[in-house]
Order: C-alpha cells, then structure tokens, then sequence
C-alpha cells in the first residue's frame, strides 16, 4: 500500500469533479431541490382532503361532532344532504363523507356507544387516511364533552375497499411508473452511445433523414417496452394479484403511450449530454420530481397551489391518474376523465417526438 | 472545363468555431476519378473541409457542390461514402451486421461480401466488432463506407494506427478503385501516402497553401522531399 499512489486516485477524481460543473451542480444541488420540494408538499400549507357531514341528528351531539369537523384543518368538511354527498363522492369531489344517524345523540347519551358511517371514494389511501385521521380526532372531542362514549365507524368505500391492501393501491401506479423509468433509461444512454462512438456522425452523413432516425428509434424501443410492459402487467395481475377492475387492453394501451414519451424524451435529452456519465444525471432530474408530483404517493388535489400546477404539467401525472382510474375505479374508455388522461399522455407523446426531431436537427448543423 | 468533370467543387468556403477560422476562404476541384489528398497538420481544417463535404458542417460563406448537387443535400449522399477518422461501427453487432445496417441506411441490399473481400474481412464477418483489433476496425469502417459502391469516397485519416503493410494493400485499393471511377478525397498527414496521390492540396491555417501533383509542387518550392516542400510553402505562405 502506498498512500501516495492511494491519494493520486482521489485527487485525480476530485480534479475530474472540478471540470465536470454540470455533475457538481447535481451533486449539490440535488439534494436541495428534492427535499425543498418534499419540504413543500408536506408543509407548504397545499390544499386538504374535501369531505362531506351529513347530519341526520337532530340533538347536540351531532351537530357538535360536525362543527368539529368543520374547524378541522385536516379536512374541509362542509355539510350537505345525503344525496349531494353521494353525488359528489361519485364525481370524486370529496375524498369522503361521514354520515351521523338520527339517533345519534340518544344513543350516546343513553347507551354510551354510538356507530357512525363514514363513505369513502377509495382511490387514494393517503386521502381515505386523512379522513379517518379527523373523523378520530372529532370523536375525542366528543368523549371529553360527552363522557365516556365508544364509538365504532362502518367504513365502506366507493372504489377499492376493505380488502384492498398497499399494493392494490399502489401496484397500479408503479406500473406506470416501472415502464416509463426504465425505457427512458435505457434509450438515453443508447442514444448518446450512438453520439459518443461516432457512429451518429455518420447516420447524419446518409441519405437518413432525422426524423427518419427519431421513427427507427422509437419503433424499436417500443417493441421493447411494449414487450417489457406486457411482462410487467402479467406479472403483476397474475402472481401478484394486484386488483384491477378495468380492462387489461386499455392498461396497456396507456403503458404503450407512456413507453413512446420515455423513449422519445430519453432521445430529446440525450442531446443535451455529451457523456453516459452526464446522460443518467437526468434521471433524478426527470425522474424524483414526478415520483413526487405524480400523485402516486402524495394526492395532486392535496398539494400546495403551485405544485399543482406543476403535476399538471408531468405526464405522469395523468398516466398514475389514468391506471388507478382503470385498475381501481375500472373505468372504461366513456369516461371523460380516462380521455382526457390518455389525451393528454398522447399529446405529450406527439409533443417529445417533435422536439426529439428538431433537436436532432439542430445539433448537427 | 465543363463543370459535370468535377466530383468536388468547393469555392471560398468560410467556417468559423467561435474565434477560431476552421476554414479561410478554402477553394478547390477534384476531378472525376482522380485521388486527391489532403496534407495538413493536425488541426488545419481537413476534417472540417470533408465533413463540410457531406453537410455536417454549414459554411458560412462560399459554397459546396458535390456530384453537381448544392450541398447540403440528402439524397447525393446515398453516392457518397464517408469514413471517419474514428472507426465509428456498432461494437455489439457482428462485422457483417455493421455492413448491413450501412448498406440499407443507403438504399442498397447487396455488396456486403464484395466490401468485406475488399479490406479482407470476409472470414471475420461474423466476429462481434468489439472483439476486433484496432487495424481489423478500421478495415471494417472502411468496408462500411464502400459497401453502397459510391462514386465519392471521402477518407479522414484512415490510415492512422494501420500497420505499415496494411496500408500499402489499402492504397492499393484506392488506387484501383480510382481506376475504375471512384473519386477519393483523402486526408492525412503522413508524407509517403501522399506520393500515391494524383493530386495533392495543402492545407493549413484553414487555408490551402498549395495545389497541384508531387512533382509539381515539389518543382515550386525547389526541393527534391515533399516534406520539405510543404514546409518551405507553408513558410512562404505565412511571411
């Protein structure tokens, strides 16, 4: 062991470091923006989960639990008639909403032991939480004013339900999400090796014309994500068991749109690299931020104002939204809000090839 | 002389990389069938005139007209063959596979064992690229770029890192295929590939120096060596 020989090692790579800024900047710049953005969504003060109180009780008791859940700042909890809760909830304007019976107050009061409904839509568990959270907090309220009373909730769910587990909820999310990181991986750096061993040099010096370049790639990376989304799928659906209530064909036609915006937004990107090493430091850039922004683990309705209207930006967003509209609330290709979803995953695809191509084209000249 | 006689007409061509001229002014014809070599040193501006050639490179003043074609212009180019300094190949694909995706990307099917039998690659055509030995690369790179028979061969440097005896077989083959109609434009800064050259060009500073055959040039700067010849006119081109 020498030391010197050791040390050469290390001041040779921090040397590399000082004339890479663009790593330089990742490496310490990373970090922040991914925990300000996380910082952000979970204090930023983002909008809470709207949930409905229907209130069939006429004494105190009920009407004490609903102001409670109306000064919650967990929820937005506003009263409403059975009938709009319902309604809404079918909309997927609230999260959820909790009904108090007509003998709610009687029974507390006599029997020390009250049962209350409390329906939820089901898609989001981070959601569905929050309100079990606030409806708790309420019924200890309740206890502290009324003495001693137990209560017990009846939970039934719109979408999903009791015997969903985590990756029910999450399994259709990740799904989108597996195929679109590893394809958008996979293509940067071959695109960029296309760069790197000269061989784009003379693709440009042939009769090709770029966007015939951009087509050839993009066919072949999707037979490969398509096959890669296929196996995906059936290992999900069939070992897994992940719930799925939709169509698996439409399942597969979004993860066939999200494979065709990852491929091409790996080939646009890749332009902006001149190595493999500075081509996968856009994964955390492209990458983290959408896993946080997407909804998959935090709901986009629950973000602060500007976020929102960053999520709404991402395509992943819509793709998350469209696979638990299809796997959890089995949604079929007459909902709007599933065409509006693989519209807007159809656009972005349009949107990459596009800038794929030009991009192509004016790096060259 | 009818301009149709000319495979390369490139006329007071100016390129500029930021504060650098890569190209100043640069003129000159190649003549059908002819072997026309570049000399420079390292950094003249060759492989900026050849790629300006195949429209990877836009000048910003004069123009390129190859094969009677105003460059850039995609289609000329399935009759160009272009080989770059780097063996620039796929490295995970066979030999064989490499010629294959060149000739199609350039509209043609056959002509893969004619090119392989050229640099004597044929017995090696299925071994992975990678696992070829740099001389074998270049071989290979140069099939890639003959495989589609073009009538204008541009070569940028193919001879660096190719053993003496090597090289002799490939500008025999240039030669041969000068014969029979190919135009071949190539560069280099060794002197003694320079002798099998019809025609020569020196270029330096982004300039050509001098034009005309060995002996000519030879005769203009009074020296016997073409080594000294190009210095004794790059000298004189400077003061």
């Amino acid at each position: 062991m020498s030391r010197r020989r050791i040390l050469a090692i290390t001041r040779r790579l921090l040397q590399q470091f000082r004339h890479d800024r663009r790593t330089l900047a990742l490496l310490f710049g990373a970090p922040l923006i991914i925990l300000a953005l996380l910082g952000y969504i979970l204090r930023g003060g983002g909008d809470v989960p709207a949930m409905g109180v229907v209130n069939l009780d006429e004494g105190p008791l009920g009407a004490l639990v609903a102001s409670t859940l109306e000064s919650s700042r967990t929820v937005a909890a506003s009263r409403m008639s059975r009938q709009e809760a319902d309604a809404k909830l079918h909309a997927g304007d609230l999260a959820g909403y909790v009904l108090l019976p007509a003998d709610f107050t009687n029974r507390a009061q006599q029997q020390h032991a009250v049962v209350l409904g409390v329906e939820l839509e089901g898609t989001e568990p981070a959601l569905s939480g929050t309100i079990m959270q606030a409806v708790g907090q309420a019924f200890t309220a309740l206890a502290s004013q009324a003495g001693g009373v137990r209560f017990a909730t009846q939970v039934s769910y719109l979408h999903g339900g009791a015997n969903f587990d985590t990756l029910d909820y999450f399994g259709a999310a990740f799904i989108g999400l597996v195929v679109f990181f590893l394809v958008f991986v996979v293509t940067t750096v071959a695109f960029l090796r296309e760069r790197s061993q000269g061989t784009l040099e003379r693709l440009m010096a042939s009769p090709l014309r770029r966007p015939e370049i951009v087509l050839g790639y993009m066919l072949g990376f999707t037979v490969l994500a398509l096959v890669q989304a296929i196996e995906v799928l059936a290992f999900s659906l069939l070992l897994l068991h992940v719930h799925n209530s939709g169509n698996v064909g439409l399942i597969f036609l979004l993860e066939a749109l999200m494979a065709i915006v990852a491929v091409n937004l790996g080939i646009f990107l890749s332009m902006f690299a001149r190595t493999e090493f500075q081509a996968v430091q856009f994964i955390p850039l492209v990458i983290v931020p959408q896993m946080l922004l997407s909804g998959i683990i935090f709901p986009v309705t629950t973000e602060p104002g500007p976020l929102q209207v960053l999520s709404r930006l991402l395509p992943l967003t819509y793709a998350v939204t469209g696979m638990r509209d299809i796997m959890i609330k089995g949604a079929d290709l007459s909902w709007s809000s599933l065409q509006l979803d693989l519209a807007v995953v159809l656009g972005f695809a349009i949107l990459v090839i596009i800038a794929g191509a030009t991009t192509l084209r004016r790096r060259i000249a | 002389m009818a301009s149709e006689d000319f495979a390369v007409e490139v006329d007071g061509v100016v390129k500029r990389f930021g504060s650098l001229h890569a190209l100043a002014g640069v003129s000159l014809r190649i003549r059908q069938g002819e072997v026309y070599g570049l000399l420079g040193p390292n950094g003249a501006g060759k492989t900026t005139l050849i790629r300006s050639l195949v429209g990877l490179v836009k000048p910003e003043e004069g123009s390129v007209t190859v094969l009677n074609r105003r460059m850039p212009n995609l289609d000329v180019l399935a009759h160009v063959g272009y080989m770059t300094q780097q063996a620039a190949l796929y490295p995970d694909l066979t030999v064989e596979e490499n010629l294959r995706f060149f000739a199609a990307i350039n509209g043609v099917h056959g002509g893969i064992r004619e090119a392989l039998e050229v640099v004597g690659l044929w017995d090696r055509r299925g071994s992975i690229v990678s696992s070829l030995s740099g001389g074998m690369r270049t071989r290979c790179s140069l099939a890639c770029a003959l495989v589609h028979k073009p009538e204008l061969l541009l070569l940028d440097e193919p001879t660096v890192g190719v053993d003496p005896l090597l090289r002799m077989q490939l500008w025999d083959r240039f030669q041969k295929m000068a014969r029979e109609g190919t135009t071949i434009l190539v560069s280099s800064h060794v002197m003694d590939e320079a002798e099998r050259c019809d025609r020569l060009g020196l270029i330096r500073f982004g300039r050509l120096l001098a034009e005309g055959t060995v002996a000519q040039l030879q005769a203009r700067a009074g020296v016997n060596r073409l080594e000294d010849a190009f210095l004794k006119l790059s000298e004189a081109s400077a003061a």
